[in-house]
């Protein structure tokens, strides 16, 4: 059986990646895809350690997650497809109307 | 029963007003009769007091709580109800005749909402029962004042004209104003226990606490009372307004700056006589003011040639004469009221018709230079012998109103000296009165005498403007044989219905009480009627067809008095070019300064700081969520290490 620390590890270099990415990236998509891999990241936790206790309400919430996950990706390219078509560009820092 | 409607009196002109102001357009005439009948109801009113209380010797008082510990009230007195009936009757009289005179003015229904308004301020302000109340209405007939006289606002002579008289009886308003908080404050000091029902301004609260406020406060609230007085009255120093208010139409004039508001200062000193001969000092000071502004304005309209300036200046110096004769008072105690308000009474009634007289000449000649008049009588007979009338009264002619009323002045001014206050105030009224005749016999010579000096329209006026003339002509030969005995007994006890104990006021103002008669030699008693009969003659000689003298004879164009009085003492060039171009335009700008560089740059600098700190701080708020972001991970982190060594035992 594969330690859970590695299964921690994982989380945590995912979680890192993502926020990594969310920090340092101004395309919508690219914000997009660090989103899902923290979501992820958060899910490899719960499940990792639902199957350690056991107790399988994490799997559960982890199943919860994803179609949240799903859910927020669909309105989030919906509001990008918009935005590409008012500005034409999805880098968010062009994006700027309503800042000072 | 006509005293439970007394607030009518002021109410129905008020009513006149809006509906004059809203609906006069529409109406023939400018709807001036709402206004002409609301008056008349208020004399009618009037009257009917008038004949439930004199018989009794009663008052009417009603009052009733107002704000804080003022109080709104009406109290007619004998002294109010003589004005009432005096305001009532010549203002029905005036306004019926403005109804022919304002005849065809784009502006009448404006003309008649402000007339109206100003009957309604004026009686407020005569039967006020408390000193803050009648502030009120003073300011209002202020204003009716300042609308009137600047009635052809687009004249810019009349426009200058309503606003010097607005600036400089504010002057006097400012004093006044400042005497009731004065008189205020010091009431308040007393601690007064007072019964239900009763206020501190009020005028019988005022009167019952003479005795108990320092006497060298009393003289500052006399002296700024009368600071108040001399703006409303046109006392001098502050008279220029006056003669410049001409600029309004005639019916103004007669109205506003001859029969009753300007008469508002005599009453207001009237009013508050307790309180002045209660000060030590206080009736010297008005007996002074008065007697030298009568002489003074006369001197100035024995040379003026607008005809309504000259009557202006006649009404500066027989406002003295009231002035006066209530500085009198000092001397002879209350009976000085009566005399006073009697040759108010009078002159409102003789004054207002010759203004009237004047205005029905203007009116068909169509010029107020007297040069390119005379030989008017031929064509206006009654506009003419009612003229007479009234210049004759105003003389002081025997057996008329004036000259009871003048003589009794005279009289009084007489005692003032003999009892040992001073002759000045004697030489000054006697001299006036001489002047008075010639300057009034010189306007009606000028105007209805000789041959006409111009080619003038010829035609008498319409019988709506003569009726009022006749009518006034009457009062004011004969009102005063029957009535001036019992009208000095009247008016002059009108403090006895307020407890007033004069004998306790006397040792307060300092006033020797001298019940002794004062002997008048034969020559002081006839000297009034060989004055006013001596001045008619002198004008005669120099002016009418009997001329036996030119005038040039006495004074030339460079004769240096002559100039000096056409220039009018050169109170022009003192208070325009010198007090008010030097002096205040020079404290205006450094105000302005002031206000601009400290005031209005310190509140400047406080924005402006505001302004900038926020426009930096709110960089703060990129808008950009990664920013956010950022903090919010670097405060995680800082958190978590905290934690961290805390958990290790490291004391932070």
């Amino acid at each position: 059986m594969i330690p859970l620390v590695l299964y921690v590890l994982l989380a945590s270099a995912m979680f890192t990646i993502g926020l990594y990415g969310l920090l340092t990236q101004r395309n919508g998509i690219k914000l997009m895809m660090c989103v899902e891999i923290l979501l992820n990241s958060a899910n490899i936790n719960l499940v990792a350690f639902s199957a350690y206790l056991p107790n399988v309400n994490g799997q559960v919430f982890a199943l919860f997650s994803i179609a949240l996950a799903a859910a927020e990706a669909g309105v989030g390219f919906a509001i990008l497809i918009t935005l590409y078509r008012l500005y034409g560009t999805i880098e968010l820092d062009k994006i700027n109307a309503l800042r000072w | 029963m006509y005293q439970d409607y007394a607030y009518l009196i002021v109410g129905l002109p008020v009513l006149a007003f809006v509906l004059t102001i809203f609906l006069g357009w529409h109406l023939p005439k400018g709807g001036g009769f709402f206004t002409v009948l609301a008056t008349f109801a208020g004399f009618i009113l009037s009257f009917g007091i008038f004949r439930e209380i004199y018989p009794n010797d009663e008052i009417v008082h009603q009052s009733m709580h107002w704000f804080a510990s003022f109080n709104a009230g009406i109290l007619i007195d004998p002294l109010a109800i003589v004005m009432l009936l005096m305001v009532t009757f010549v203002c029905t009289l005036i306004h019926t005749y403005a109804l022919g005179y304002m005849d065809g003015d784009p502006g009448m229904a404006r003309y008649f909402a402000e007339a109206g308004l100003f009957t309604a301020a004026m009686l407020g302000l005569v039967f006020s029962d408390n000193l803050l109340q009648l502030f009120i209405f003073w300011e209002l007939v202020g204003l009716c004042s300042y609308l009137l006289i600047g009635f052809w606002y687009r004249k810019p002579s009349a426009a200058s004209a309503a606003k010097k008289a607005f600036l400089v009886t504010r002057v006097g308003d400012v004093m006044f104003l400042a005497g009731i908080v004065l008189l205020y404050t010091n009431m308040a000091k007393l601690n007064l226990v007072l019964p239900e029902g009763t206020y501190l301004l009020q005028f019988q609260t005022i009167y019952d606490s003479l005795n108990l406020i320092p006497p060298d406060q009393l003289t500052w609230i006399a002296v700024l009372l009368f600071g108040g007085a001399v703006g409303k009255s046109g006392q001098f120093p502050l008279h220029v307004w006056l003669p410049d208010a001409m600029e309004g139409p005639t019916t103004v004039s007669a109205m506003i700056h001859a029969a009753t508001m300007v008469t508002a200062g005599v009453y207001l000193v009237a009013r508050m006589f307790p309180l002045f001969y209660a000060a030590p000092n206080g009736l010297t000071v008005v007996a002074y003011v008065g007697a030298f502004t009568a002489l003074f304005a006369a001197t100035m309209g024995l040379v003026m040639f607008d005809i309504k300036r000259v009557l202006a200046y006649s009404t500066v110096s027989q406002l003295g004469y009231m002035m006066a004769a209530l500085g009198f008072g000092a001397a002879v105690g209350a009976t000085a009221v009566g005399v006073s308000i009697f040759h108010l009474i009078g002159h409102s009634f003789f004054k207002a018709l010759l203004f009237l007289c004047a205005g029905s000449v203007i009116h068909a000649v169509g010029t107020n230079d007297m040069r390119e008049m005379g030989g008017v009588l031929k064509h206006m007979k009654w506009t003419g012998l009612t003229m007479l009338a009234g210049s004759l009264t105003l003389a002081g002619f025997p057996l008329t109103t004036g000259f009871f009323s003048k003589d009794q002045i005279i009289v009084l001014a007489f005692e003032n000296g003999a009892f040992g206050l001073g002759w000045i105030p004697y030489v000054f009224v006697i001299l006036a009165a001489l002047l008075t005749a010639i300057y009034t016999f010189r306007l009606w010579f000028l105007t209805f005498d000789g041959e006409a000096r111009s080619d003038y329209h010829k035609h008498e006026s319409p019988w709506i403007m003569l009726g009022p003339l006749v009518i006034l002509a009457i009062f004011a030969l004969f009102m005063g044989m029957p009535s001036q005995e019992g009208f000095y007994h009247y008016v002059g006890n009108n403090f006895d219905h307020f407890g007033v104990d004069f004998e306790e006021l006397a040792v307060i103002g300092g006033h020797h009480v001298s019940h002794a008669h004062v002997h008048e030699p034969f020559i002081i008693k006839i000297l009034p009627i060989i004055i006013g009969v001596g001045g008619i003659i002198v004008a005669a000689l120099f002016y009418s067809r009997w001329k036996r003298f030119d005038p040039g004879l006495v004074t030339s164009e460079r004769d240096p008095l002559r100039k000096i009085l056409l220039k009018r003492y050169y109170q022009n060039e003192i208070y325009t070019l010198w007090f008010a171009e030097k002096v205040v335009y020079g404290i205006a700008l450094v105000s302005n300064m002031i206000d601009l560089k400290i005031i209005d740059g310190a509140v400047n600098k406080i924005s402006a700081i505001s302004v900038g700190f926020g426009g930096t701080v709110r960089k703060l708020q990129t808008g950009v969520i990664q920013n956010y972001l950022t903090a919010i991970v670097l405060g995680v982190a800082v958190l978590l290490i905290l934690i961290q060594l805390a958990s290790m035992g490291v004391a932070i």
